[in-house]
């Protein structure tokens, strides 16, 4: 199966300091994999290469057969890839509504928009979304004064309605509770399959529930990568979590 | 779940306009047609716009414009030059009498355009348009949010102040531009001093609201309001944030020109006090006291102010300013929202006898 995501010799260098070191990825559709690593490994900057926010050194990202390297930050993501950052992202003073429906891009020129009065379409597509993250009593609050997980459900609601054939979810359960964990990673494995989904996760746990294939990286190359099962019992994955039982504990 | 607060329901929201803008419609009719009173609050009317504008573009786009008064002046500028050239004679008296005493001999090319009134109204409005335009794809492309913007547009307002006072025989320098007549256009005269003048501003000041309410209630009103809350999220939705700012920046521009048009109709006078920086961070004050994020509450702010002024302002003329200030510094640390966000906060307890409108997407609130 040819791949959704190929990253060839992707570099980031500043000055003497390479974070993301001739890294390649392949990754095929309806797959969901796990990016993981000790901080510092440069999976955020990862993420920032293939959406566009930082601009890498060399190499190459190919997404659906198109390179995609150099494109601007929107047009990247009107290529059908969304992201959800670390640091969860709402608009703070827009209502819950407001926040689906900016996500809920039909149209993404400013003039078309000055004739639009919410009446066009992708209405299903919102309520459905609604129904998955579950903030249907949610609607009429402001972004700002949700919870920090409602916050977090808000982000991957909005990232959804856009229907991405690929999300990028950069620690998607950080600050849950247990329960709430419980719950995205249901919302998770629900998505794969649909959508391809490349997550960035410290929560064992979690990554344990949802993924198919994990990759490791160690200073900005891989160090591994297979199921976990596999990941877990490599010798040099032991070593770069020296002093500790393996990856599960490093989280 | 709670059912929504009246200040925030469009449908109250419009009959508040209807009313206001209907009342202010009828005040000649009441007041009788006092041509000194009428004047002034025709130009009221102009410090209304001025607001509408910063608020559009400060309150909702987030962006801090100390430069509306860019806008002002040079479509203050047009309109002048329009007028003045109304009442020179292209063949008898073809150059305004300032600039002969400036020793020129002939008409500048600049000027040649406004001999036909039609034309002249359209640069007056075009020119600040294209200038936000390009001006805001140099700020906006490379990403300045902010102070930076506050910087850049007061600085280039400097910029402007002393063109206009420098370039004397084109701009009458310090002196200004007079015109001696009304202007007259399409057969009809507008006296700056009598009740058309009053309707002539209140009518300019009233359609630009609607027109600016209609446009935050589009869904570029919420796009605009989300890059304001975080430029970032709204780029990784798919939005070329830079064009949208683009947008807001040259429309705040548009509806700054249209007041400064109107200012020059009200006061048959240009000079560059148009383009001084104390005015134009004044409206931003206005615009912050009545509350920036209500088109509404900054219109109200505009005019509140100057009344204030001119009542209260007489008997404390030394220390108006100071006044001013203290009333800032009060809004900005304890209303953010200002009068606007008080009166918010004060209807909240007031129930909402509306039925629930209809939502795009949900039940809507309930009961």
């Amino acid at each position: 199966m040819s791949a959704i995501l190929e990253l060839q010799g992707v570099t980031k260098a500043y000055d003497q300091y390479t974070v993301v070191d001739d890294f390649n990825l392949n990754v095929s559709p309806g797959e969901l994999r796990c990016l993981l690593g000790p901080n510092g490994a440069g999976k955020t900057t990862t993420m920032d290469l293939i959406t566009g926010r930082q601009k890498m050194t060399s190499g190459k990202v190919i997404f659906d057969g198109r390179n995609i390297s150099g494109m601007t930050e929107h047009r990247i993501v009107q290529q059908g890839i969304g992201r959800k950052f670390q640091i969860p992202a709402v608009f703070k003073d827009l209502s819950v509504r407001d926040n689906l429906q900016v996500a809920l891009t039909n149209t993404t020129n400013p003039f078309m928009n000055m004739i639009e009065f919410g009446r066009g379409g992708g209405r299903a597509r919102l309520q459905e979304v609604v129904e998955l993250v579950g903030l249907q009593k949610r609607l009429d609050e402001l972004g700002g004064n949700l919870s920090h997980g409602e916050t977090q459900w808000l982000e991957i609601g909005m990232v959804l309605t856009q229907n991405p054939k690929l999300l990028l979810m950069d620690e998607p359960t950080a600050g849950m509770t247990e329960q709430e964990t419980q719950k995205t990673s249901e919302i998770f494995n629900r998505l794969k399959g649909e959508h391809t989904l490349i997550v960035v996760e410290h929560d064992m746990t979690f990554v344990r529930e949802i993924a198919d294939i994990i990759t490791l990286m160690h200073l900005g190359k891989t160090l591994a990568e297979g199921p976990m099962s596999e990941v877990e019992n490599d010798p040099k994955v032991r070593e770069v979590y020296l002093g500790t039982e393996g990856i599960t504990d490093a989280a | 779940m709670q059912k929504a607060n009246l200040y925030h329901d469009k449908r109250a929201q419009w009959a508040v306009y209807a009313i206001f803008f209907g009342v202010l419609a009828l005040l000649p009719v009441w007041m009788g047609d006092d041509p000194f009173t009428l004047n002034q609050y025709a130009r009221y009317g102009v410090f209304g716009i001025l607001a509408l504008s910063v608020s559009l573009v400060w309150g909702f786009g987030g962006i801090l414009s100390l430069g509306q008064g860019i806008a002002f002046g040079m479509a203050a500028y047009g309109m002048a030059a329009t007028m003045q050239m109304q009442y020179q004679d292209p063949v008898n008296d073809p150059i305004p009498s300032f600039m002969l005493t400036n020793e020129l001999t002939a008409l500048p090319t600049v000027w040649e355009p406004f001999w036909n009134t039609s034309v002249g109204l359209l640069l007056s409005m075009g020119i600040p348009v294209v200038f936000f335009t390009i001006f805001g794809i140099l700020i906006f492309q490379a990403r300045l949010a902010g102070a930076f913007v506050a910087i850049m547009t007061l600085a280039m307002l400097g910029a402007w102040y002393n063109m206009a006072y420098d370039m004397q025989p084109f701009t009458a320098g310090f002196n200004g531009i007079s015109p001696p007549n009304a202007f007259h256009a399409f057969g009809v005269e507008v006296d700056p001093y009598s009740s058309m003048i009053y309707w002539v501003s209140l009518g300019v000041l009233a359609a630009l609201t609607v027109a600016t309410k209609l446009l935050l209630q589009s869904k570029f009103g919420t796009i605009i309001q989300a890059i304001r809350d975080d430029a970032e999220r709204a780029r990784f939705l798919g939005y070329n944030v830079a064009f949208y700012q683009v947008v807001v920046f040259a429309l705040g521009g548009l509806i700054a020109a249209l007041g400064g048009m109107v200012w020059v109709i009200i006061v048959q006078y240009v000079s560059p006090t148009a383009l001084e920086i104390f005015f134009s961070i004044t409206i931003v004050i206005w615009a912050a006291v009545g509350g920036r994020m209500s088109l509404f509450g900054a219109i109200f702010g505009a005019i509140f102010i100057n009344a204030a002024q001119s009542y209260v302002g007489d008997e404390f003329q030394a220390t108006w300013f100071i006044i001013l200030g203290t009333i800032f510094i009060v809004v900005v640390r304890f209303l953010p929202k200002g009068l606007a966000g008080l009166f918010e906060y004060g209807i909240s307890f007031v129930p909402n006898p509306l039925p629930a409108q209809r939502q795009s997407i949900g039940a809507g609130p309930t009961k």
